[in-house]
């Protein structure tokens, strides 16, 4: 079984992964990205058509939903905070699975 | 897949001193048959409103085939690409009507917003059921 800190920078790189998979980026590798660099704007420079790709990417692969901009400011401040919602909310699934 | 026809006539004051419609009339074009497609799914401007959103065009693009001129009738044809992300796509071909040659072809993308301006990532409600129906008729199974 992995640690938790194993298990959180293994989720890291398959984001990345999934980033540049998913959005096509042409002149970006994954090691290219910066865990604590703003994915929109200044950063990685991704615009709200890139936003709505990935949601619909990270559904699919990690059944997390993101539904708005709102949301999707905390979500994508940056790859760690990426990772660290899709663990907030898949344990929080996890627990209400348990409980239901 | 189908497609929604939209016919109009090309008006004098659409051409310019060369006798040809002068380009950004063919976003207008695109508009009036967009139009067409979503008042069939209570989706008209207004509409959008009282559900609570909007959705703004936030690319458009076209490739001009053929020069239209005055008094030219001429078909706009649309339709919607099957969504893949929560956003429309509108595909057009304006066509002459007598030959049916293609005078233009292009693509909108709209984005839709909460009235605050919040882009939402996922359809919900009764927004999604009229997309949903609008994407059934133009992907009828």
């Amino acid at each position: 079984m992995q640690t938790p800190l194993l298990e959180r920078n293994n989720l890291l790189v398959n984001l990345k992964e999934l980033i540049v998979r998913t959005l096509r980026l042409e002149d970006v590798s994954p090691e290219d990205i910066v865990d604590a660099e703003p994915l929109f704007g200044e950063g990685l420079g991704l615009d709200s058509i890139d936003a709505l790709e990935l949601v619909v990417a990270i559904e699919r692969e990690y059944q997390v939903e993101i539904p708005d901009a709102e949301v999707g400011r905390r979500a994508f401040a940056s790859v760690n905070a990426l990772g660290d919602f899709i663990l907030e909310k898949s344990s929080a699934q996890k627990a209400s699975d348990a409980v239901g | 897949m189908r497609w929604v026809e939209t016919t109009t006539t090309v008006r004098f004051n659409e051409v310019d001193q060369w006798g040809i419609t002068w380009y950004g009339h063919y976003f207008a074009w695109f508009e009036l048959a967009r139009m067409k497609v979503l008042e069939k799914f209570s989706l008209l401007p207004e509409e959008f409103t009282a559900l609570g959103f909007i959705a703004p065009v936030v690319s458009a693009q076209c490739e001009f085939k053929k020069p239209a001129r005055t008094n030219d009738v001429i078909t706009i044809q649309t339709h919607l690409l099957k969504p893949q992300t929560a956003s429309l796509t509108f595909r057009f071909e304006i066509l002459l009507q007598n030959d049916g040659s293609l005078l233009a072809k292009g693509e909108t993308l709209q984005v839709l917003q909460r009235l605050d301006g919040t882009v939402i990532y996922k359809l919900t409600g009764t927004l999604k059921d009229r997309v949903e129906s609008m994407v059934q008729y133009f992907w009828p199974d």
